[in-house]
């Protein structure tokens, strides 16, 4: 039951939308319109992180470095493109991205409030109203080119581009959407006086902005009410209030696709606009009469509502700005301890505890414990990664045969695993050491502490390598072709037999079992190895494979023993006896690399473990 | 062996003392012990394996033990070799 109702949501929710699609073509449009605008943050998420550590990083981290510097930089930016909700999503983009700071992004969205108050002016002023939504089409086309550049960088702009192509077009298809909804708007049938009316008219103008994705087409639809005569002039500034309220929703929306930092600067989006839409619905009386002031100074005629409209748009956003810029820091501390999204699957330490840092002795011994959850999540990841299920490796059952009789490779998000179960607890391994090693320790316990700091490490590279070989195998894995699928089962089961020993090895009593064994292991994954690669090279030259194939079979090859070693090295020193002198009596008996790789056949050049290559979500 | 990793271990025990000598040797002692047992539990599921994969993984697995002792019976005559040759004080 509690399963069907973790598993119900989606299909819940596909129900939904399918019922909402036959009955509303008006709904079809919207929903269609969020998912091209969501689609759209992905992307400009995706084309912002290759430029990350790049050319475009410096310059942005150079001009936001300085809280002024960073809302001169929102104030021009808008200015320019004349639309906030851009230049913010564009922002959180660059802080999803860790491109520019959490302080910095938040001066950008005071800035680009500021900004899009020139809107009015030159609605205003000049009539102008630049639509550019206009630019979605050219921006698809040109971004779909970039994309299929080889360049990275020209990549990078491609996802870019048509991440704003996308945002625009997503914009138009719910403003399309919506435009049933518009002659909804009879805004004289709400004239409430006092508060309650100025709380009203907010919460139209925030509405109608919503719904129509633009704060500026909100102040011609005031402006338009105000010369009518359906509103006071009064409720028209508590419509322009709203207008601003309502251009943070779609920020929100925005913050969603984002990862945390994305998220906390959609939250200090909204935080800003509802703060500053208090204090301008607080002091509305006042600032309507400093606007009057201020207008009758610039020489604005009474009637000229367009003009001082936009001067009170303008007044209040500055005002807001005024009154928290100086809070900038807090909000970022608070933004930083309070909103946390730690997926709930995260793996907590078993063994770290405060009270296990006392004495170096129970720091160690918890620290080894730990290390060892860290290698059983490894093994288990690392065994569904070879298609093999752990009640199979843990068992006497022949692995030969299992690997054999796999029907279907089993499909395995490592980069989700890998950040829940081995990433964050080896980042807690990594802090506690820190910790440890902050107070007064022997030579002996800072040794054994960076043997086990190096253990940790060696089993995340092991499952690196396992994310690596996944890829290939569930394409090659289950092949039809006979010569593929036999040397993909090779490589599984020289894993599986890794597995399978080590758990042995640390399931025996301590007092009879020594890290010796593992050389047997060592020797094993050699000749393995060399056996393959001959076999490999017989194939080739017989031409009965391709050799596009064989490439990719000797890169897999050579994460299996990424995999294996790495495995290996961090189980020797889970494995070592207590005391120094066993230890150096185990290492003085062990064999060396080149006693392996002679005993393997070969020549003494001992095979050495390569590290492999960090990406974008395995990094660090 | 090398000889220079031989000179450096043999410069090594010039200067350590006698006591720690005979330490190591007990553990050495202990780790041999462990590595016989391992090797006549081995020995005894040999006998018992049809040749096949199973069998050549288990004489691999002793021929390992087999060269790991044989280093460790070598250090013990090396240190006890050390130890006549100085004349306890």
């Amino acid at each position: 039951m509690l399963r069907f109702w973790r598993q119900a949501p989606l299909p819940l929710l596909l129900l939904i939308l399918s019922y909402g699609f036959w009955i509303s073509p008006d709904f079809k449009e919207i929903a269609a319109g969020v998912a091209l605008f969501l689609f759209g943050m992905l992307s400009l998420e995706k084309g912002f992180k290759s430029f990350t550590g790049g050319a475009l990083e410096q310059v942005l981290r150079t001009c936001t470095n300085r809280l002024w510097k960073s809302i001169a930089f929102g104030i021009t930016s808008t200015t320019l493109m004349q639309s906030s909700t851009l230049v913010s999503l564009v922002t959180i983009s660059f802080v999803s991205a860790e491109m520019i700071t959490l302080a910095a992004g938040i001066g950008v969205i005071m800035g680009a409030n500021l900004g899009t108050t020139t809107g009015a002016w030159l609605i205003a002023g000049l009539g102008l109203r630049v639509d550019i939504a206009g630019y979605a089409m050219p921006a698809l086309v040109i971004g779909v080119i970039l994309l299929l550049q080889r360049s990275k960088i020209l990549q990078g702009i491609g996802y870019a581009t048509l991440g704003v192509g996308f945002l625009f077009l997503g914009i138009h298809y719910m403003k399309e959407g919506f435009e049933a909804f518009q002659g909804a708007f009879d805004l004289s049938g709400y004239v409430i006086p006092g508060v309650l009316g100025v709380l009203l008219y907010t919460g139209i103008g925030m509405l109608i902005t919503v719904i129509m994705q633009s704060s500026h087409a909100t102040l011609l639809v005031i402006i338009t009410a105000l010369a009518t005569g359906q509103i006071s002039y009064d409720s028209a500034l508590a419509l322009a209030i709203g207008a601003n309220l309502g251009s943070a929703i779609t920020t929100a929306i925005g913050g969603m696709t984002a990862n945390l930092g994305g998220k906390r600067l959609a939250i200090a989006h909204v935080l800003f606009n509802v703060m500053t839409a208090a204090v301008a619905i607080t002091f509305i009386g006042q600032m309507a009469w400093a606007v009057d002031y201020l207008g009758a100074l610039m020489g604005l005629a009474d009637d000229e509502y367009l003009l001082k409209l936009a001067l009170f748009h303008t007044l209040f956003n500055l005002l807001g700005v005024i009154l928290l810029a100086p809070f900038t820091g807090v909000l970022e501390r608070a933004l930083l301890k309070h909103v946390n999204f730690a997926p709930k699957s995260r793996e907590k330490p078993l063994y770290l505890y405060p009270g296990a840092l006392e004495t170096p002795a129970a720091a160690i011994s918890a620290l080894r414990k730990e290390v060892g959850h860290l290698y059983d999540n490894a093994h288990d990841l690392i065994a569904h990664g070879v298609s093999l299920r752990r009640s199979v490796i843990d068992s006497d059952q022949s692995l030969v045969d299992a690997v054999k009789n796999t029907r279907r490779i089993i499909p395995l998000d490592v980069d989700d695993l890998y950040e829940a179960r081995i990433k964050s607890l080896h980042s807690d391994i990594v802090a506690f050491i820190s910790e440890i090693q902050g107070r007064e320790l022997s030579q002996q316990s800072v040794e054994q502490l960076y043997v086990l700091q190096q253990a940790s490490r060696d089993i995340v590279e092991a499952v690196k390598a396992t994310k690596h070989l996944q890829k290939n195998l569930s394409r090659h894995g289950v092949s039809g072709n006979p010569l593929i699928r036999e040397r993909y089962d090779t490589i599984r089961l020289q894993i599986a037999k890794v597995l399978r020993e080590i758990r042995q090895l640390r399931s025996q009593d301590p007092e009879t079992v020594t890290s010796l064994s593992l050389d047997a292991l060592k020797l094993s994954v050699n000749k393995s190895g060399r056996s393959f690669t001959a076999d490999l090279n017989a194939l080739i030259r017989g031409r009965r494979l391709s050799s596009s194939i064989a490439t990719s079979m000797m890169n897999d090859e050579n994460y299996a023993f990424e995999i294996c070693s790495n495995l290996i090295e961090a189980s020797h020193a889970l494995l070592l006896p207590p005391t120094r002198a066993e230890q150096s009596a185990e290492d003085q008996l062990a064999l060396d690399e080149q006693d392996i790789a002679r005993m393997a056949g070969g020549n003494s050049n001992p095979r050495t473990r390569t590290h492999t290559d960090e990406d974008e979500k395995t990094a660090g | 062996m090398k000889t220079k990793k031989l000179l450096a271990r043999l410069a090594g025990f010039l200067n350590a003392d006698q006591t720690a000598q005979r330490k190591e040797l007990k553990s050495i002692r202990k780790v041999l012990k462990k590595l016989k047992a391992k090797e006549r539990d081995l020995t005894t599921k040999l006998e018992e394996t049809p040749p096949g994969d199973e069998y050549e993984e288990i004489s691999q697995k002793l021929q390992v033990i087999y060269a790991q002792r044989r280093k460790g019976i070598e250090r013990v005559r090396e240190i006890k070799g050390r130890n006549k040759e100085q004349p306890s004080p």
